[in-house]
């Protein structure tokens, strides 16, 4: 049917099918600011304004929007790199990451400040909750419309930076609590930077740089995976288990291949069997290698079984109706804890998987790790004053990043294989998927565009062998993109785990001896089981010390939707148990919380003893290792951390009877909760990342790096490196990042590295290329000594003050004598793997009647050595901690008797929106790490790690009721409360 | 294979019956449903927003909507008052109540819509119309035998302004849809009723907490609910002073 649209203030016409969305046809129309979330509406992601209002463009069809006007982000600036200004509040403020949904929100804000020039908090948060953020936890969007509704009123807001406010501490020493202090004056979407004496003034780095791809990412230009079309180009879809377990006894796909429009359709029997692990890792992956592209047998609903590639999606989706598979349904298990029980079902009996612990039990992996002996480990315990055991369950979650996967693959003129993919760890994808295909790695391009979000979902080789079988199969290009259900169910997700602490104390409250006992869940295949498990075992047995330890772990085989990375990995429910485990020690003891933990908590110049005895170069035998080489924590700033956020929080409220017991509330309970976390940066010997860096005639740089932003702002901190070293506004680097063909080599983006470990490479790049600068310099100017040559504001200036220009020296070096391309390369792995430092802090309420928990605010203060920039970085705080509080209070997947998953929709599942995300509050205290590049630790896993705990302390605040599972829904709160003769 | 949906959007409500008379014919509203729902392969759309039923009108004490008024017009139209008007602003998201019709939430029902217990509250009145004549009905009677509504189209709901109202209620966050929700609410002249969500297979009036039969799902067991439904339901009546 035709229908008349005026999209932009351009009258279309344009011929749509009746059932075809607004959402695709604006798409098709290359409008690609409106993005794909679901089908639903529910992420808002596809928001446009329709006759003015916000709709999501996915549940409106075209053919409703005949006669109407449409207006995307793209209509609302028309001049190069110009900006509104409300695409100019939203880049100066951070008020997106990945702007996957940046035009989403910037049309909701124009929608509202049209009606409503001086909107209050509230009615922003109200506008905003249609468009779902896994980013930001909406702190900064909130701001960024406030000063577009400023900047629209005509007034000029002040520039949007951090807020400095005096240490507390010494930065090594406790300070007594003073009640009474009240926190700065601006709105808590500020950092508070706390600066260390160590950190010395610098030009770029440490400042609130505006993000590099802010502009673009505003202006919704086609720059993530999806916002491509190639000509020819065939549409993917997968075919899924409807089984939890069973064995494909036959598949038959002629009626699917003798439908008009279908041109391949792969499966077991047409692809060869090649074991691989998906986890997008260094090399040698870890075991267990147990996936094949097409298995003849599925391990969970959603399991792959064929994929078709077709002239259209409905096509392919239809054909995948037809082809007929005939199953052997076999018994299935999801509770990790019963999955060795008898008559359980083998869920790896195929012969050719590589390294499975114990197929025929279900342990696909066993970990141990101890500092010393069990002998020496059992005396120990023997000479405790106290034992203490606990057991915890913590669940499944998901990252669910708006953005899918999605990948496009295609031959080029070199007839090589091109995959732009979503990907987190570019280069590991070319790894992994190149002998699937038959390929060697120098037959594939691997590139990473814009990334809406990963948190370790897109650390995986996870659907670029399909669409590379599919592109070889068909020599088309064939693109897939998962849809939201897909996502939920065959993607990625966080492990769960039942952890079981005991720990020896002695009266004086010194830990003696400590064993965390782990059985973990992951699900149909093993992909990141075995390192997820390194690090709950690591962070586990780190934050405290204690002379005897051992971490003993069994990965379980179940079929649940595989779990694998996700942002903390392993960390979140280890410090769950851990953080809770201690403080109901100190509860015990007759002991006050924090000072308990802060007797044991390590401290600078303690050593981390457990580190190396896990991992991927761990060793068995205590006996190994000595203890003289464990690497010690050089820069903590925790106790300004925890003085910083007790005051922020009010920490001596929860000791008040009548705030904790409102007597004009007399169902509400309030409680505040504290929880300590440690992180790691990196992962040591084993993260590497290369930059390659060229000067370009007019003293601009281009730099070349592999790492892979997600829309954190990696590219603007190793930017911001890069100018700092060079002597330029950052205006001048041009980042291109994660494409293996025209980068360096980068492991990706996971273990808290970019920064620390790319970052470190960018410097060496910029190092040699500086010296280049210098030596050039030294001869214009006629200076002796090019040591004494120094860069900034574009020039390298020589002691007595004359100088020349960068471009001075790029002309001269590439016309005009001695010629040279100045450039440079680096790469960095790293011996040290530095703990950024946090004190978490929540505020809740509880119905007791009703076990509704209400967060009402979290506070962070972390160190995080040098934040290279404390918007970004304070915006990687913000949203790692709605991560943590959905894993603390609402998300969960829950799963129906035949093992399918039943609230595989985000509204069901549900992650925070605007309107009901709690305030927070971020502290940035600076600490100088050497080992970084300009003092740099890692933030980006270390927000996910204490909310848990932390919620759970608040609720035994307010209530009494000690709850070892989570999430805290409002059923199994009231369940606690109800057995305690609470409410 | 390209489902073979069929559009049509009438300008009368004589035009849209007639199509609806047809086979696989289907009332299109907002769309966040039937949408967002995988359709049959064949359908016909009969897409209602020409016909002129979306004003919100005012008579003396009665609220008269038209079943295509938007759920973001009546969370902002000063005739209504504002504890159902914030009922309605909350039932959706910004992006999506801004599609969604207060027609269409009825013939919806969904057993979680807190809207819909508020119009079971204030014992709103709907008017369906057929090839046949318009016939009203109360909420209640509507959604106990929601066959009555096929052939047929909703065309407006009525609201006796008098009404004051409050909901209660319990979710995983202060905007999780509720696991369960009441509404209370009194009028001079009618005394006060509670209309429950969450605890049926649609939105109830309740009288009797002690005869409902929940279902239950991983948000809350059956006699979660029958808690929830005990605790929220005293709580509304508490606040309303009934």
């Amino acid at each position: 049917m035709q229908i008349t649209l005026t999209v932009n203030d351009i009258v279309r016409t344009l011929d749509v099918d009746p059932a075809e969305t607004l959402m695709a046809v604006l798409r098709r129309e290359g409008l690609f600011s409106v993005r794909y979330g679901s089908d639903s509406g529910e992420t808002g992601a596809a928001a446009v304004l329709l006759d003015d209002r916000l709709v999501s463009s996915d549940v409106v069809l075209a053919a409703q929007a005949d006669g109407h006007r449409v207006r995307t982000v793209e209509g609302l600036s028309a001049a190069r790199e110009e900006l509104d200004p409300v695409q100019a509040a939203f880049v100066a403020t951070g008020g997106f990451q990945s702007g996957y949904s940046a035009g989403a929100l910037i049309l909701a804000t124009h929608a509202l400040l049209a009606e409503n020039p001086s909107p209050s908090d509230d009615e922003i948060r109200d506008a905003l909750s249609g468009v779902l953020d896994r980013e930001t936890g909406y702190v900064k969007a909130v701001e960024a419309v406030k000063r577009a509704a400023a900047v629209l009123r005509g007034d000029t807001p002040e520039p949007f930076g951090p807020v400095v406010l005096p240490p507390l501490t010494d930065g090594t020493n406790p300070v007594p609590y003073q009640p009474g202090h009240t926190a700065p004056g601006v709105s808590t979407a500020v950092p508070r930077l706390i600066p260390s004496r160590d950190v010395p003034e610098m030009a770029v780095v440490g400042k609130p740089e505006l993000k590099v791809d802010g502009i673009k990412l505003a202006r919704g230009n086609p720059t993530f995976a999806d916002d491509i079309e190639l000509r020819g180009m065939l549409h993917c879809k997968v075919l899924r288990s409807p089984h939890a377990h069973a064995r494909i006894v036959d598949i038959d796909d002629a009626k699917a291949l003798a439908l008009p429009g279908v041109h391949a359709v792969k499966h077991y029997k047409n692809t060869p069997r090649v074991m691989y692990a998906s986890g997008g890792q260094s090399w040698p992956n870890p075991h267990p290698w147990d996936q094949v592209s097409f298995d003849n047998k599925v391990r969970h609903v959603g399991d792959r079984v064929a994929a078709v590639a077709a002239e259209t999606p409905e096509i392919a989706a239809e054909a995948c109706r037809l082809i007929d598979v005939t199953y052997e349904v076999l018994p299935f298990v999801l509770d990790e804890r019963e999955a060795s029980a008898p008559g359980v079902a083998p869920i790896h009996d195929e012969p050719d998987a590589v390294g499975i612990h114990d197929a025929e039990r279900n342990i696909a992996i066993k970990i141990v790790a101890q500092t010393v002996t069990n002998d020496d480990l059992a005396a120990a315990f023997a000479s405790a004053d106290h034992v203490f055991e606990q057991t915890f369950r913590v669940h499944q979650v998901q990252q669910t990043p708006i953005e899918p996967h999605v990948a496009v693959a295609w031959l080029d003129e070199d007839e090589r294989l091109i995959l732009r993919t979503a990907t987190q760890v570019p280069f590991h994808v070319r790894r992994i998927v190149a002998p699937l295909l038959g390929l060697s790695v120098k037959d594939i391009r691997v590139m990473k565009p814009r990334v809406g979000g990963g948190f370790g979902a897109k650390q995986e080789m996870l659907i670029e062998d399909i669409v590379g079988h599919l592109a070889l199969a068909t020599k088309r290009p064939v693109r897939l993109v998962l849809d939201r259900e897909e996502e939920f169910v065959s993607s990625r997700t966080r492990h769960p785990q039942t952890l079981t602490y005991r720990t020896g104390v002695m009266n004086d409250g010194t830990l003696v001896a400590q064993e965390l006992r782990v059985i973990a869940n992951t699900g149909a295949y093993g992909t990141h089981g075995f390192t997820v498990q390194n690090v709950t075992g690591l962070r586990g047995l780190s934050s405290y010390n204690c002379p005897a330890k051992k971490f003993d772990c069994d990965v379980m085989y179940t079929n649940i939707p595989v779990p694998g990375a996700f942002r903390g990995y392993g960390a979140p429910q280890a410090e769950f148990a851990l953080e809770s485990h201690m403080e109901d020690i100190a509860h015990t003891l007759g002991r006050e919380v924090i000072d308990f933990k802060r007797q044991n908590w390590v401290k600078v110049g303690d050593r981390q003893d457990i580190v190396m005895f896990l991992g991927e170069r761990g060793t068995l035998d205590p006996g190994d290792v000595d203890p003289a080489t464990f690497p010690p924590v050089m820069t903590s700033g925790i106790e300004e951390c925890v003085a910083q956020g007790m005051r922020a929080i009010g920490w001596h409220r929860r000791d008040d009877p009548a705030w904790v017991a409102p007597p004009d509330r007399p169902h509400i309970r309030r409680g505040i909760g504290f929880a300590f976390c440690m992180h790691g940066t990196a992962i040591p010997f084993l993260d590497m990342g290369g930059c390659a860096i060229k000067m370009n005639d007019d003293g601009s740089f281009n730099v070349m790096s592999g790492a892979a932003d997600l829309g954190t702002g990696a590219d603007t901190v190793l930017g911001q490196i890069a100018a700092e070293v060079l002597g330029v506004p950052l205006e001048d680097i041009k980042m291109y990042t994660g494409d293996t063909d025209m980068t360096p080599f980068d492991v990706g983006a996971y273990a808290s590295s970019t920064t620390y470990i790319s970052g470190a490479a960018v410097k060496k790049a910029a190092d040699q290329v500086r010296w280049r600068i210098k030596l050039r310099a030294a001869r214009l100017l006629g200076v002796d000594e090019p040591c004494s040559i120094e860069l900034r504001d574009r020039r390298a200036w020589a002691p007595d003050g004359r100088s020349v220009s960068l471009e001075d020296i790029a002309l001269n070096s590439l016309h005009t004598e001695d010629h040279e391309q100045i450039m440079g390369t680096g790469s960095h792995v790293s011996p040290d793997c530095p703990p950024p430092f946090a004190a978490q802090f929540v505020e809740i309420e509880v119905d007791i009647e009703t076990g509704q928990v209400t967060v009402v605010k979290m506070v962070m203060a972390v160190d995080c050595g040098v934040a290279i920039n404390p918007i970004t970085a304070s915006g990687q705080v913000e949203g790692g901690m709605f991560q943590a509080l959905g894993y603390a209070v609402c998300e969960e997947f829950a799963y129906d008797d035949t093992g399918r998953m039943v609230n595989a929709a985000l509204g069901p599942y549900w992650i925070f929106r605007a309107d009901d995300a709690p305030e927070t509050e971020v502290f940035l205290v600076q600490t100088m790490e050497d080992s970084g590049p300009f003092g740099a630790k890692a933030v980006a896993e270390i927000p996910t790690d204490g909310v848990a705990p932390a919620t759970r302390s608040a609720i035994v605040n307010a209530t009494g009721v000690r709850i070892d599972q989570i999430p805290f829904t409002p059923e199994r709160v009231r369940r606690a409360l109800e057995a305690h003769q609470v409410g | 294979m390209t489902a073979l949906i069929e559009y049509q959007r009438p300008s009368t409500i004589d035009d849209a019956l007639s199509l609806l008379a047809r086979p696989g014919a289907v009332v299109l509203a907002g769309g966040t449903v039937v949408n967002a729902t995988e359709r049959p392969a064949a359908a016909l759309l009969v897409d209602l927003q020409g016909v002129g039923i979306d004003s919100i009108d005012v008579d003396g004490t009665v609220v008269r909507l038209g079943a295509m008024a938007r759920l973001s017009a009546v969370a902002s139209h000063p005739g209504l008052a504002q504890w159902i008007r914030d009922i309605a602003r909350a039932e959706l998201p910004s992006t999506l109540r801004t599609v969604a019709t207060i027609g269409g939430t009825i013939a919806t029902a969904d057993w979680e819509s807190a809207l819909v217990a508020a119009l079971l509250a204030v014992d709103a009145t709907v008017t369906v119309q057929r090839a046949a004549g318009a016939t009203s009905m109360a909420v209640a009677e509507l959604l106990a035998d929601r066959s009555g509504l096929a052939g047929g189209i909703i065309t407006h709901v009525s609201v006796d302004a008098r009404w004051n109202g409050v909901v209660h209620r319990t979710g995983r966050t202060t905007a999780d849809r509720p696991i369960v929700a009441c509404v209370a609410a009194a009028h001079p002249e009618r005394g006060a009723r509670t209309a429950l969500t969450g605890v049926a297979d649609t939105p109830v009036l309740v009288g009797d907490v002690d005869a409902l039969e929940p279902p239950g799902d991983f948000r809350g067991s059956s006699t979660y609910r029958l808690h929830l439904a005990r605790v929220l339901r005293q709580r509304a009546l508490a606040e309303l002073g009934a």
